[in-house]
């Protein structure tokens, strides 16, 4: 079950913390640091640094991603920046401009 | 908890966010927001939730904590185990009992009807209206100002009958001199 939802028309422009798994709708701009996981659903548009455990990501993204487990990028999504984290997946279908690096110790 | 689970926009227990936050619809904070709040819709600040922020929405309902200035264009509500310090503009204000608030109260226009005249008020017509009986002659122009609150308790029953007679009189009397300086004042 997932605690914290940014609904659609909803705008943050700052920092998100905490240690719920994070379901973005809306947009968020500025620094997002999960201990969980991050899930940017089909509307969601982020601007942000992302520090979390894993992003699942359908929606957009502009910023860089460090994971301590899993970045997946689905089909459909957009993603500009870099991503570091053990485990990257990319479907079929997803647009991504950035580096990856999976050399996280 | 109903409206918890309506919301589309949740904050969780754990969750701190700050910064900037708007939107148009209904936000639910368990967890902790500082900076500001921006709604069209309705903020509900649930146990164990804390807001530190200026807040401008359209209602707010407080069982957490809230720190700030809030401005809301119809209601806030301290519920039971709301906690606010920061002052209040709004149209309605309702303080439930058990609820605690430091700040200041706007509603706005009191001229305005308004739907619910509640405890609050006739404690303050009260107070006034037992120094009109005492000093009847006395302050008329002070007495001017709490002119619309004095009428209203000679509609609701009281115990003292001849106290309640000469209210009855002085307050028509004072209202009729309101009307005058009001209309005066919208000629200029």
């Amino acid at each position: 079950m997932s605690n914290t939802v940014v609904g659609e028309s909803i705008v943050i422009d700052g920092e998100i913390t905490g240690d719920d798994d994070l379901v973005v709708q809306g947009t968020v701009k500025g620094k997002i640091h999960l201990n969980q996981n991050l899930f940017v659903e089909a509307s969601g548009v982020i601007e942000a640094e992302i520090a979390t455990q894993s992003v699942d990501v359908s929606g957009q993204i502009t910023g860089n991603i460090t994971a301590a487990d899993k970045v997946e990028l689905k089909s459909k999504c957009r993603m500009t920046g870099d991503i570091k984290a053990p485990r990257i997946l990319i479907a079929d279908g997803a647009s991504f401009k950035g580096s990856v690096d999976m050399d996280v110790d | 908890m109903a409206e918890t689970a309506s919301a589309s926009t949740i904050i969780g227990p754990t969750i701190k966010v700050e910064g900037k936050l708007q939107g148009e619809e209904d936000l639910v904070v368990l967890g902790r927001v500082e900076g500001s709040i921006s709604l069209t819709k309705t903020l509900i600040v649930d146990e164990p939730g804390v807001v530190k922020a200026e807040i401008s929405v359209a209602h707010m309902v407080v069982n957490g904590v809230v720190v700030g200035n809030t401005t809301a264009s119809d209601s806030v509500q301290i519920a039971e185990t709301g906690r606010v310090v920061g002052d209040i503009k709004a149209p309605r204000v309702i303080i439930v009992e058990g609820a605690r608030f430091r700040g200041a109260v706007d509603m706005g226009e009191l001229e305005a009807p308004r739907p619910s005249a509640s405890l609050p008020e006739r404690g303050v017509t009260h107070s006034i209206s037992t120094r009109t009986a005492n000093v009847p002659a006395a302050l008329p122009a002070h007495r001017a100002t709490y002119a619309p609150e004095t009428v209203r308790p000679a509609t609701t029953p009281r115990p003292s009958a001849p106290a309640s007679a000469v209210r009855s009189e002085t307050p028509v009397a004072v209202q009729g001199k309101i009307h005058k300086k009001v209309v005066v004042k919208k000629k200029h």
